[in-house]
């Protein structure tokens, strides 16, 4: 802890190792669902 | 700022789909004319046979060129009234033929209801003092039940009628 250890614990080098795969993967699923029925709400609004 | 890889990507995909929806909302509005139901145009609840197009030997349909037609409703708890047939009995069926442009007005004596034709895009809030209209092309044949979807009082439910659509 304290400043010792701070070449090790730089903040910018620290949030480069965050593993973000899972959330982009959960993120763009998310987007792409709400694109897909956003174009079927409104195939199905000029279809009738 | 640093921002991190994916977050770029997916704040680019989040800001692109917001762009494309208001280009095609956009569009409709200023192309194809969408608009809300109701244009601002008022009209006395306690009065409307003052109005032109809601004098009882005006109300239901009436074909105005080929194949355009419009359909005056007075809405009132618990009726649609969309005038008299030969007989003097209330018609309850509005029909047209397939493909043809059928101009909905319709207006209120009494509380706020709804004008649904399930199954189309004809979808209004009725409301007293006010002219609702929605012009529609019936593409699709079959029958469409009329409901009033907005909870009017104790006959809600009653208030219903017919749009036949035939080839």
């Amino acid at each position: 802890m304290g400043k010792g250890n701070s070449k090790q614990h730089q903040p910018n080098s620290n949030e480069s190792t965050h593993n973000l795969k899972g959330t982009f993967i959960a993120v763009m699923l998310l987007g792409v669902f709400i694109l897909v029925s956003w174009f079927g709400f409104y195939a199905l609004f000029l279809s009738r | 700022m640093h921002l991190h890889k994916y977050e770029k990507i997916w704040l680019v995909f989040g800001m692109a789909s917001l762009v494309l929806f208001l280009l095609i909302i956009g569009f409709a509005a200023f192309w194809k004319g969408t608009h809300p139901q109701s244009h601002m145009e008022t009209i006395d609840p306690q009065n409307v046979e003052a109005h032109d197009a809601f004098k009882p030997e005006n109300l239901g349909i009436r074909e105005v060129a080929d194949g355009k037609y419009i359909v005056n409703i007075v809405a009132s708890a618990f009726n649609y009234d969309f005038g008299k047939d030969t007989e003097g009995n209330a018609n309850k069926t509005i029909r047209v033929p397939k493909g043809s442009t059928v101009l909905y007005q319709i207006t209120t004596k009494d509380v706020v209801h709804g004008f649904q034709v399930a199954g189309t895009n004809v979808n209004m809030m009725v409301e007293p003092g006010h002219i609702s209209r929605y012009e529609a092309v019936m593409k699709n044949v079959g029958e469409f039940t009329i409901v009033c979807n907005e909870y009017c009082g104790i006959g809600h439910h009653q208030m219903y009628g017919t749009v036949e659509v035939y080839e």
